[in-house]
């Protein structure tokens, strides 16, 4: 009878046990020998894929940010990171509640922030901000950038998120359209003093949500070149001056995109030094090329560039839902298109691009290309450039046929989550993390001050770093935040995260595969197509 | 069909069955039932309700970044007609073509090598004349062995277009380094990649094939060798019916698998649908959709238009069983 008891607690204890472990799961999942839906743990693909893959830039405004991501505990992934810093930020919050004072949850995982030089300091600056009143505790909510956009849309989606949010380019606001809290009332009722920004930037923000951010960190957007490069083949630099002409073959043109595709093809050179527009040119053996985008490939990068920014979304709600991308912006992809693949190529193909030899898509830190046109945050990546001993130097953006130069702006700001119990408070810190505590967070993101005084603090720790870089250079950028887009490139679009990726999936399709194999008016209107289908899935 | 696939299933026990139960038989019923009861609950909290959750979502409008802002509405069959007519998923012109063309063009060159690749390995295995057998057949099982995401990796090496060692190889051998193939990241290449990648994996379908070759009675062979059959002649009336159910069996498998497609464009391409969207697959469309786009109505909708693709073919498989599949012992019907 004993024995009997005692196997049916054992039982029992195993069944226990079974289903604790059921429940629990493997702290270190094997690995599944063959792929299946439910074998893929969200884990598997990081959000990051979206955006640094071998090929691609970091989405514009996270950019400066994804790479260093902190180094993550041995044994943890980077969800279970997350949990824990929820977890302790939650026990941060019901402390602060018990103190009488009103919490504030600062969410940082959706851009930069990441990394373990980042979070000390704003750590730092959390601290300085509770030491500075009485009566708002800010708390810091550090979560991994691989589980950062999950995390989020699942605190939001159970009416836990947090009261700030950033910081965070338009592509991850994006992902949480509709969730951010229109600043308007706030900035009235504080009397917050915008007029310490570029009335351009401030507008930049305002979409047809209202005031959604304020400017804090901005990148605005120029032409890197090499001037050796240029030096070599006998051209001209680009100008530094917005309106200056550029002097080809003796004789002042404008400087527009036409003038820029010229200059480009004469410094596409190949193995046997001819370039782009010589008889015996080999496309099939460049070894140089005049242009790289730079990571500013997707369709509608280009289209504002070229031909400037437009809204591109009509209709109101799901089901009525349209796309409308100006002609402008088709004929810029076609360009690059060319670029790639016409008679006289300036740009590299897929295959070339992603090879070893021109730095996996990194052409310009390769040396190889001779001018790229990319957002400031370009900076941030250039180490072998500098290290093979190259310079570099920035002109202005061409203008289009009609004289009008169409910019862009990466801007990484914060946000105020549209359910906050506090929005009064959470605009005091946030106002506080984009003046005063920027002090301290701007030189750590590599971010320039979006307010102008404190400007040259930055570009004299940049020339710390690049110390040929002249100081016209560091003047064209100032000027190029005359020209944001606005509304932005990364615009909101329904379904954003999926309709951007159809974007990247177009300009991949172009990169890899020539002419004779694709037919781009045809692809193009594929595009636009599936854009109408995702748009009102 | 559904009666034979019954046919040897115990009968579920009835009320009434229960209630003629002897005291003892009761017993043993409720320890039986209490010691499957781990399995029980694991599968109703883990597969049962998130099946039925993803079949609630797919006739709602569920998008997590919603939040708390919006609430989720049933929408009846609208995630359906979305998916009826999603370019997406259907598409089979231009460049950037549908998921399910991709997953099925895939399988259409993937599975006979899947299939046709480990037979032939297997009956060359089952040679009397090969010399080091065990040799052989550990050798070609033990690629299996490795974790497949290593060896996916390792295929992405030795498959780079600049630094691995087949292109190398293709170029000592006097091909032109312009004319290599850039394998994964050509929209023409990447499919026979994956083949090969895929080929990484056939130790266990061999071993299988192998298992079954071994057990076609060698008396069946002297039959047809006194009959005069030749060798092709011997395995096409032997060999392949004696193993045809070994054949099915990996057939079902190999269909099921290549629906289920997922973790080596995800692994190889990052998930990104590279080159030019030629590499998103259903499932890994289907992945994205849920996880990256986080439209989860639609991700379940797409959930359970794979179930069913994948149910209407297997049945399919099942169904012309009955023509080409023998069951030793057993009759065709």
């Amino acid at each position: 009878m004993f024995v009997k008891r005692l196997v049916s607690l054992l039982a029992l204890v195993v069944i226990a046990s079974l289903l604790l472990a059921a429940c629990g799961g493997a702290a270190q999942p094997a690995p599944a020998p063959a792929p299946a839906a439910t074998e893929a743990p969200a884990a598997v693909e990081p959000v990051a894929t979206e955006a640094p893959a071998a090929t691609e830039a970091p989405a514009a405004t996270e950019a400066p940010a994804e790479a260093p991501t902190a180094a993550p505990e041995a044994t943890l992934t980077a969800e279970e990171q997350a949990v824990i810093a929820s977890a302790a930020a939650a026990e941060e919050v019901k402390a602060a509640e018990a103190a009488g004072k009103t919490p504030i949850r600062w969410f940082v995982g959706v851009g930069t922030g990441t990394s373990p030089d980042q979070v000390a300091i704003q750590e730092e600056v959390v601290k300085d901000f509770n030491a500075s009143q009485d009566k708002i505790q800010l708390v810091l909510e550090i979560v991994p950038y691989d589980a950062g956009r999950d995390t989020l849309a699942t605190q939001i989606a159970s009416g836990a998120g947090p009261d700030i949010v950033g910081p965070v380019g338009w592509g991850g606001s994006n992902a949480f359209y509709g969730q951010w809290l229109d600043l308007t009332e706030q900035i009235a009722a504080s009397g917050f003093d915008v007029s310490v920004f570029d009335p351009a930037l401030v507008d930049s923000f305002q979409t047809e949500e209202g005031q959604v951010g304020l400017p804090f960190a901005v990148f605005p957007s120029a032409v890197y070149f090499v001037p050796e490069y240029f030096d070599e083949v006998g051209l001209e630099y680009p100008p530094q001056n917005y309106g200056d002409k550029y002097v080809l073959d003796g004789e002042e043109v404008d400087w527009n995109w036409d003038t820029f595709t010229e200059v480009a093809k004469r410094l596409t050179i190949d193995v046997n030094g001819f370039n782009a527009t010589e008889e015996g040119f080999d496309p099939t053996q460049i070894v140089q090329v005049g242009y790289s985008p730079q990571w500013q490939t997707h369709p509608n990068y280009f289209g504002v560039f070229h031909a400037g920014s437009d809204y591109i979304v009509e209709g109101k709600e799901k089901g009525s839902f349209s796309v409308n991308l100006p002609e402008g912006w088709k004929e810029a992809v076609q360009w690059a298109y060319d670029g790639m693949y016409g008679e006289q190529p300036f740009m590299a193909t897929g295959p070339m691009s992603n090879s070893p030899e021109f730095g996996n898509g990194n052409l310009f830190n390769m040396g190889k290309a001779a001018m790229a046109v990319t957002p400031l945050w370009y900076t941030c990546c250039l180490a072998d450039f500098v290290n093979a001993g190259l310079e570099f130097q920035a002109g202005v953006l061409p203008t289009d046929a009609a004289g009008q130069v169409h910019g862009r702006v990466d801007a990484d700001t914060f946000r105020i989550w549209k359910g906050t119990k506090h929005p009064a408070e959470a605009f005091a810190v946030l106002s506080y993390l984009i003046t005063t505590g920027g002090d301290k967070l701007l030189p750590v993101y590599g971010a320039l001050p979006a307010i102008p005084e404190k400007q040259d603090a930055f570009f004299a720790k940049k020339s710390e770093q690049y110390p040929f870089v002249t100081p016209e250079t560091w003047e064209v950028f100032k000027a190029g935040l005359s020209y944001p887009d606005a509304p932005s490139a990364e615009q909101w679009m329904p379904n954003w995260n999926e309709a951007f990726a159809r974007g990247d999936t177009l300009w991949d399709l172009l990169q890899n595969t020539p002419p004779s194999q694709l037919k781009f008016d045809a692809e193009w209107q594929k595009y636009l197509d599936d854009l109408n289908v995702i748009f009102n899935k | 069909m559904f009666q034979e696939l019954n046919r040897g299933l115990p009968k579920l026990p009835t009320i009434r069955a229960y209630r003629e139960m002897t005291p003892l038989k009761r017993r043993e019923m409720r320890e039986g039932l209490l010691y499957i009861s781990p399995w029980l609950i694991g599968f109703f909290v883990f597969t049962f309700l998130p099946i039925l959750a993803s079949l609630i979502f797919s006739f709602m409008n569920l998008r997590i970044t919603d939040g708390i802002t919006s609430t989720p509405k049933f929408v009846g069959l609208d995630n359906y007609a979305q998916m009826v007519k999603d370019p997406q998923i259907w598409s089979i012109s231009g460049g950037t073509r549908g998921s399910l063309w991709i997953t099925l063009f895939f399988g259409a060159i993937s599975l006979p090598v899947g299939i046709l690749l480990p037979l032939g390995i297997a009956l060359l295995m089952n040679a009397r004349s090969l010399k080091g057998q065990m040799v052989f057949r550990s050798a070609f099982y033990m690629p299996y062995i490795i974790p497949f995401v290593a060896a996916v990796f390792l295929w992405g090496g030795m498959l780079n277009p600049e630094s691995g060692w087949i292109n190398r190889a293709l170029i000592s051998l006097g091909v032109p380094k312009e004319s290599t193939p850039n394998w994964a990241n050509d929209v023409n290449w990447v499919y026979p990649t994956y083949v090969i990648m895929g080929i990484w994996g056939i130790g266990n379908a061999m071993l299988i094939f192998l298992a079954g070759l071994q057990g076609v009675p060698t008396d069946l062979y002297d039959a047809a060798k006194v009959d005069g059959a030749n060798g092709w002649q011997s395995f096409w009336k032997v060999t392949f019916p004696m193993i045809s159910p070994v054949i099915f069996y990996n057939l079902v498998l190999g269909v099921v698998f290549l629906f289920q497609y997922f973790l080596v464009p995800l692994v190889v391409n990052q998930g990104t649908g590279r080159p030019g969207g030629a590499t998103m697959f259903f499932n890994l469309y289907l992945y994205k959709t849920f996880f990256t786009f986080q439209n989860m109505s639609y991700g379940a909708t797409m959930a359970w238009l794979l179930f069913f693709l994948i149910l209407i073919v297997t049945v399919f498989l099942f169904w012309s069983a009955k023509y080409w599949v023998y069951y030793a012992g057993d009759k065709r019907s």
